[in-house]
């Protein structure tokens, strides 16, 4: 077998962290053609995808507007992983553009940030749990050699993120779905802090930690701050 | 739940199991997941691996089979060796005698659904690397279809490749070993939640335990 696809399979599961694996896979990934990705699981319907991100390679501004506005939820790429245990083309994910609004609004996003196409890889967890790893880029050069290999290197790097994710420490998990101080001052929030007090505790300006705030609400898709702190906490993001 | 460990040394006190053994795994492999390559008119699926040097880890409840798992020591034939040698281009990691081939893992199909992870899985996943652990092996190997792979690995077992995955009947296969060690059985009772011991602790090659089972829960 190809000695470059056994180191890097050697490596991703040497890897402690999600950080480590992002430059790697990066690597790997190029070498077939592809620019960036996605690596998360599949949220049911009306949940917050953030939580389920293992490890993101979009660009910042693309990974923003796709988590903070649900686009999971209407994107047929993450769709069409239901169907098929195969990797497929992001042009078989079909949808009817006249009548899907939502998924057609979905794809001519991506394509504004370069995302014309791209190549998925599904993965299907024990007890029905839905995972995708997301390839950006042309998938027309693929062989079927190729194609067998992304995938399994997929499996390998969604595994291990899996495995990172559950093992002892949740940091991986929190760190990228709020900020350490925004987590700080939600704890304090649902304390029954004020933001007032909050700031005199954090020694934040009070406009500081209303921002805080605010970020955390929309990063986890909440209404208002007490929502913010529910969610915080049933997603294990603060411990009270 | 229990499971059991059935070996040249108690094998002849487990015919009635065994045979359900066979008959079950014919029920899975060729009737549900349509191996027709191994189909037989008996409805029996038992074959050269299963002779007298063949390990068997099973799992019931009650009086019903409910999960299965066979051993065959590298130091003699394997299927790996005799069926999939197309799989395998790299070499074994270790001495063959300090590595078994993993074949017919199944759990009835009742018991995978739902949205819950089936504990017979679990079960048989921990039992596995306790049976290597306690035979000295140094590696596990195993063919399957690649999705095997993100199990495990998102369960804290390194598993290597012994070659490039294929297309086997329209499904990606591929031949690799798992990495034996504690740490992986530490991992893999984490990520299964059994805590404790499955297997009994007996000398396989010169004691008849009394009895190879041991609870669950």
């Amino acid at each position: 077998m190809n000695s470059d696809l056994m180191s890097t399979i050697d490596a991703i599961q040497r890897q402690t962290s999600g950080e480590d694996i992002l430059d790697i896979f990066f690597g790997a990934i190029g070498g077939y053609g592809f620019e960036r990705f996605i690596i998360s699981g599949l949220p049911d319907r009306g949940q917050d995808v953030r939580p389920f991100v293992l490890l993101s390679g979009w660009p910042d501004e693309w990974y923003e507007r796709y988590t903070s506005f649900g686009y999971v939820h209407l994107d047929p790429v993450a769709r069409f992983c239901f169907s098929t245990t195969l990797p497929f083309e992001w042009s078989a994910a079909t949808y009817d553009p006249s009548s899907d609004l939502p998924a057609r609004r979905v794809m001519e996003e991506a394509r504004d940030f370069g995302m014309n196409d791209g190549f998925s890889i599904p993965v299907h967890m024990e007890g029905g749990m839905q995972g995708i790893v997301s390839l950006v880029g042309s998938a027309h050069a693929l062989d079927e050699h190729s194609r067998l290999e992304l995938h399994m290197l997929a499996l390998y790097a969604h595994g291990r993120l899996r495995y990172l994710n559950t093992a002892g420490d949740e940091h991986p998990r929190k760190r990228r779905a709020i900020t350490r101080r925004e987590a700080e001052v939600l704890k304090w929030a649902a304390n029954g802090k004020t933001a007032g007090e909050i700031a005199v505790i954090t020694g934040l300006s009070e406009r500081t930690v209303n921002q805080h705030c605010v970020n955390a609400q929309a990063k986890l898709g909440t209404k208002n701050r007490t929502h913010t702190v529910v969610e915080a906490i049933r997603h294990k993001l603060i411990t009270l | 739940m229990k499971v059991h460990l059935l070996g040249a040394h108690n094998r002849a006190r487990y015919g009635d199991l065994l045979e359900a053994n066979y008959k079950l795994r014919h029920r899975i492999f060729v009737d549900l997941q349509g191996w027709e390559a191994i189909r037989r008119p008996d409805g029996r699926d038992v074959d050269a691996f299963d002779g007298p040097d063949a390990t068997h880890i099973l799992v019931t409840d009650g009086d019903e089979l409910v999960g299965g798992s066979r051993f065959n020591c590298h130091d003699g034939p394997t299927l790996l060796q005799a069926v999939f040698p197309g799989l395998v281009t790299e070499p074994l990691p270790a001495p063959p005698a300090l590595g078994a081939d993993w074949t017919r893992f199944y759990v009835r199909p009742d018991r995978r659904e739902g949205r819950r992870r089936a504990p017979e899985s679990a079960a048989l996943f921990c039992a596995m690397m306790e049976y290597a652990l306690s035979r000295g092996y140094a590696f596990i190997t195993f063919v399957s279809t690649i999705y095997m792979v993100e199990l495990g690995v998102s369960m804290g077992m390194r598993i290597v490749p012994l070659g490039a995955p294929a297309n086997i009947d329209g499904k990606p296969t591929l031949a690799a070993w798992i990495e034996v060690s504690e740490t992986a059985l530490a991992n893999i009772r984490r990520a299964t939640g059994m805590s404790q011991m499955l297997l009994p602790v007996i000398d396989l090659d010169t004691r008849a335990p009394h009895i190879a089972v041991a609870g669950l829960y």
